[in-house]
């Protein structure tokens, strides 16, 4: 297999998630959606960086997602809690 | 050979579960299919010889992760649930945007094809990563550190001020 084969498969990964992102329209599934974006940016990663070094920050990347997810979800249902709906056209207002 | 056949399969299977959650109105539903994607990428780490982050993928996505998820899911009152989604309009301009993005991606790694790779499976122990984390990556490793830190205090942050509303 060649190395596009690779790349075209993490690529179609991650339209398939944005396409997702873009039109759910709910927050959780956005997060959700993102988190899946990410893990085809790992798999390119791997699957087109050198051995140990690409893998080593698909690590890094992997701690970045846990992260995001944790304060991302805390946001969203702050955000939920506070608009009383998950649907992002309803949220138009930043003043907490 | 195997290998390869074993990538395509398990990127169809996690394309599939994508597409599905696409049009998946349930949310629990919605995070099972977003499981079985993440447990298919950890199969294709396995396929290109990646055996500790196939581990983390299962440990991290698909165990604190999706925990979270499914946490979040629950304490979410069912009067927020999903209403029917965007108008059509949004919903194909969504979809042509992602399109255009993957079409150009494409384009732009077609020199890729020239460079042929053999999956083999063979064993790249976690000292090696190690030796990689702490050497010349220990700057970004460290500072990863302080993003961690930062995300545990801000989701506290929010969660005591939600107890104080």
């Amino acid at each position: 297999m060649s190395s596009y084969s690779l790349g075209a498969i993490s690529f179609a990964l991650f339209a398939l998630a944005a396409a997702g992102f873009l039109t759910c329209g709910s927050i959780l599934r956005m997060l959700m959606f993102l988190e899946l974006m990410l893990n085809a940016a790992n798999i390119a990663l791997v699957g087109l960086g050198p051995e140990t070094l690409s893998q080593a920050y698909a690590a890094l990347l992997f701690a970045v997602a846990a992260a995001e997810a944790g304060v991302g979800l805390a946001l969203a249902l702050a955000a939920a809690r506070h608009l009383r709906t998950q649907r992002t056209e309803g949220m138009t207002d930043l003043k907490g | 050979m195997i290998l390869t056949a074993a990538i395509y399969a398990l990127a169809a299977v996690a394309a599939a579960a994508t597409l599905l959650m696409i049009f998946q109105r349930d949310l629990v539903r919605s995070a099972l299919l977003m499981l079985t994607a993440l447990l298919a990428t950890a199969g294709i780490y396995l396929a290109l010889s990646a055996q500790a982050l196939a581990a983390l993928q299962v440990i991290l996505y698909a165990g604190a992760v999706m925990t979270l998820f499914v946490t979040a899911i629950a304490v979410a009152p069912g009067a927020w649930k999903d209403k029917p989604p965007a108008g059509r309009l949004a919903r194909l301009l969504g979809l042509a945007v992602p399109a255009l993005l993957l079409t150009a991606l494409l384009q732009a790694t077609a020199a890729l094809k020239l460079v042929t790779v053999s999956p083999e499976f063979s064993e790249t122990g976690t000292l090696d990563l190690a030796m990689d984390l702490f050497g010349p990556l220990a700057w970004q490793f460290e500072l990863l550190s302080l993003v961690i830190v930062a995300s545990v205090v801000g989701a506290v942050a929010l969660a005591m001020n939600r107890r104080r509303a």
